[in-house]
């Protein structure tokens, strides 16, 4: 296989190129080229403060970058809000768990339909048969994409608060309430971080079937080895804000600048 | 250790007793009686601190992570200590007093009259007077902490009966009058001299309502069981029956109050009744969008002028011709939707630039926005447009053929339409994909527009509707007043419907009628206490925000939320003690039938 991130590939549903984030003097992306194919999971590795979830932060909007492009299935998406971005399909879930703590699990997933909906005032107060059906479907759509864990979050505990979950089913709602926004890219913030060893197992193989079962391109970052080993097509290194190293995750595993990067100079030297 | 803390807590009654004396709660109060010859207002402020300290006293404790409830006996003691602190830093204000002579004092405290100083003495010398107020405050306190430490099938229903019964006392002037036109005897209830509740009449009162709350304890769930089957059980009903009665109770008593209570008290209805529209239209923007805004009397002027210039009305100035610059001869029926359009267009205008700021700075630009409204409508140089200091008159009675609005027994019921039509409004609003929206943004902005909402245009549609419901009260109130001057529309406006939402539970529909009863009814009903409105504001909501945070009638499908998961976690639990794994185990049985 030629080196993948050398050969411009059409089918390319995300590409960055030469993207700069800076706070004050501080560089977290600092000329980041990467692309994502689709159907491709990807995992994006790299020590603390490397730029991943600044990253992600710029892609989906909620920083506008200094310098670089972002293209989404061709056109460029700098400059767009993160609840347009969430409409063109790329959803995301957050590194420090985001709930809607004092609404239910259903609501919750419920707020992710909101981007492909549309009743308005009018429609909401006389509760016109369009908006009625609008509701179901939201409704519906929400059920399934929380059935995606199985009971985890369904049955009795469509109609609970969120701030009732554990951490685990806290990190599956989010993923659920990004997976019902019906996204083409879904951008995964260390989905494992907080999970014991088994719920950690059990999250790489449900990545897996994001891609499987629902066609999702995914993006993760992920600090579990074992995850990354076990879900990634392929995998990207940063640190200081570049890409270090790409490719399988053996031959980023082995390679010397990531090696460095994680345990210093001198392991590497 | 603990002894110190109960004096502590004692000592600052005594100081809030003081306060109360000198602001005049208690001497201007001599002879308002609330039951029998024997319970006066008066009497009420100067015991019912010491009542409070005893109960804090002896409030529960943490003690090393454990909740460490007290004995009878042990609160008994404790409330006595803190009560019998409360009296005797109150008896040594006394003493001081008389030592230096009243006399001496009154020039600063005005409020340090005669019938104060004798009244405190219980028409003893100052000396014996102070050894019965201690022993009198003892007696408070201690009832007030054998109460708190009682367990609630006692507590709730006297506390019940106690507040209910207080609460007829202070209704001397409402309750007689539905009695009279009911054809009732009224003696029996109300001291026919001086208005107070009769000791028989007080009884009745609290046996009634203790009886009703203890309905309400876990003691009362037999009877409420076998009273839901016999009213055919849980078949279709959303609500439990209990709580179905006590709504149908509710509506009746709103539509037949003004049948009941005349044209005087009516009068004060109506008011409640508009400042209830503008509380379920601030509610949209407070309570469910989050915004805090202050500056919500801008919508209200905004719809009692725009409604008075539509309608024809005229410009109260000498000297100038009295029809305003712009002036529209619509019928009131007509004008309405234009003036909520207005104010909805306004809403877009004035939120576009505003509404990026977050927070406390929304709050101090809103204030700001508020504060121009008052100055502009006040200036000359809208006097050609709006009358400047003196106003308009001649403003619509929203009559339909004929039939007109002005009279306070009609406007009531003009207005209580135009609130259960901004109710309903609001409710389908909260239920739908727009609430859900607002709700969203309200928990985390950021996360809501990372989720696919457009928090600018949530924001917008929140502040648009929620001033054209609140210039849906500006209107009715020109219609009710039937004149304008820029007097009525002070920043107290706003601060005024922000306190009686926030008092009934932010986002809560029944919550925001409770509070407008409450804190525009209540003072409205009691024309004595109209110089202490804002004193009692304060402290009913200052009291809300430390004692209740949710308000008093707090969103009813969220709390009864609550309690269900509580039941399905204690299932749960079990489950898991059993043995099953957590995650894989399905609904339990009871819980989702």
């Amino acid at each position: 296989m030629s080196d993948p991130a050398r050969s411009p590939s059409a089918d390319a549903v995300l590409e960055v190129r030469g993207l700069e984030k800076h706070f004050g003097g501080l560089y977290a992306l600092s000329g980041l080229d990467m692309e994502v194919r689709r159907g491709e999971i990807v995992s994006v590795i790299g020590p603390n403060g490397a730029g991943k979830s600044t990253l992600f932060n710029v892609i989906t909007g909620i920083y506008e970058p200094d310098a670089g492009d972002i293209r989404y299935q061709g056109s460029t998406i700098v400059g767009l809000r993160p609840h347009q971005v969430v409409k063109l399909g790329i959803a995301r879930t957050f590194q420090s768990v985001r709930l809607f703590a004092n609404m239910t699990i259903l609501e919750n997933a419920m707020v992710g339909q909101h981007c492909r909906s549309k009743g308005g005032v009018f429609g909401s107060i006389v509760r016109t048969p369009g908006v009625r059906a609008e509701e179901d479907r939201i409704r519906q759509r929400a059920e399934e994409a929380l059935s995606f864990f199985g009971k985890r979050l369904s049955g009795y505990r469509l109609e609970q608060p969120a701030f009732s979950l554990s951490y685990a089913n806290r990190r599956r709602l989010e993923m659920a309430r990004a997976m019902a926004t019906d996204p083409q890219v879904l951008l995964l913030d260390e989905p494992t971080a907080g999970m014991n060893p088994r719920e950690t197992l059990e999250l790489r193989d449900h990545i897996v079937r994001m891609r499987d079962e629902l066609g999702l391109t995914v993006v993760v970052i992920e600090h579990d080895m074992r995850v990354v080993k076990g879900v990634s097509d392929r995998v990207i290194a940063c640190d200081y804000g570049q890409k270090i190293a790409e490719g399988t995750y053996e031959e980023v595993a082995n390679d010397e600048r990531v090696i460095e990067a994680y345990l210093g100079t001198k392991a590497a030297g | 250790m603990a002894a110190r803390r109960w004096v502590r807590t004692g000592a600052f009654a005594g100081i809030v007793t003081i306060f109360l004396a000198l602001v005049g709660l208690i001497g201007g109060f001599t002879d308002v009686f609330l039951i029998g010859d024997e319970v006066t207002f008066a009497g009420l402020m100067l015991l019912l601190p010491a009542f409070v300290a005893g109960f804090v006293a002896a409030a529960p404790r943490i003690e090393g992570g454990e909740r460490r409830e007290m004995s009878l006996g042990e609160a008994a003691v404790a409330a006595a200590v803190a009560a019998a602190s409360a009296g005797f830093v109150f008896a040594l204000a006394v003493l001081f007093t008389d030592l230096i002579g009243d006399e001496r004092i009154r020039p600063i405290f005005l409020n340090v009259s005669p019938s104060l100083m004798e009244f405190v003495a219980f028409g003893q010398s100052t000396v014996v007077g102070a050894v019965i107020l201690v022993a009198l405050s003892t007696m408070a306190g201690v009832l007030g902490g054998v109460l708190r430490a009682a367990p609630p099938v006692i507590r709730r229903p006297v506390t019940a009966a106690v507040v209910v019964t207080v609460l007829f006392g202070f209704l001397q002037r409402v309750i007689p009058i539905a009695l009279d036109q009911l054809s009732l005897e009224r003696d029996w209830l109300y001291h026919p001299i001086h208005d107070g509740l009769t000791w028989v009449g007080a009884a009745v009162v609290a046996a009634i309502s203790a009886g009703i709350s203890l309905l309400n304890t876990r003691f009362g769930a037999r009877v409420r069981g076998s009273l839901s089957s016999s009213i055919g059980g849980r078949s279709g009903l959303a609500m439990s029956p209990v709580r179905l009665i006590a709504s149908v109770a509710a509506v009746a008593l709103l539509i037949a109050a003004p049948l009941l209570l005349g044209s005087v008290i009516s009068e004060v209805l109506g008011t409640v009744m508009v400042f209830a529209l503008l509380g379920i239209g601030l509610n949209i923007v407070v309570g469910y969008a989050g915004l805090l805004d202050l500056g919500y009397v801008f919508f209200f002027a905004l719809g009692a002028y725009s409604l008075a210039l539509l309608t024809g009305a005229t410009l109260n100035v000498y000297g100038v011709p009295p029809d305003p610059a712009i002036s529209g001869d619509l019928n009131f029926y007509i004008a309405i939707p234009i003036v909520m359009l207005i104010a909805a267009a306004a809403g877009l205008l004035v939120g576009a630039p505003v509404l990026r700021l977050r927070g406390d700075y929304l709050a101090l630009v809103t204030l700001g926005l508020g504060e121009m409204v008052t100055v502009l409508v006040g200036s000359p140089w809208l006097v050609p447009l709006v009358g400047g200091p003196s106003g308009m008159r001649g403003i619509t009675d929203a009559a339909i053929g004929g039939f007109a609005f002005r009279d306070p027994q009609r406007f009531y019921y003009l207005a209580l339409a135009f609130v259960a039509l901004a109710a309903f409004l609001s409710w389908r609003l909260a239920t739908s994909r727009i609430g859900r929206a607002w709700t969203a943004m309200r928990e985390d902005e950021q996360t809501a527009d990372a989720m696919g909402i457009s928090t600018t245009r949530f924001k917008l549609l929140a502040f648009a509707i929620g001033g054209a419901i609140g210039s849906l009260g500006g209107a009715l109130f020109a219609v009710k007043i039937g004149s304008l001057t820029p007097a009525s529309f002070q920043v107290i406006v706003s601060i005024q419907v922000l306190g009686l939402v926030i008092l009934g539970g932010l986002g809560s529909i029944p919550g925001v009628l409770v509070g407008a009863l409450v804190l525009v009814g209540l003072p409205g009903l009691l024309r004595e206490f109209e110089e202490y409105r804002f004193l009692a504001y304060g402290a009913a909501v200052v009291a809300v925000m430390v004692l209740r945070p949710q308000g008093l009638v707090p969103n009813v499908r969220r709390s009864r939320e609550l309690q269900e998961e509580e039941r399905a976690q204690d299932e749960w639990a079990k489950a898991v003690e059993e043995g099953e794994t957590p995650g894989e185990l399905g609904p339990p049985a009871e819980v989702t039938t």
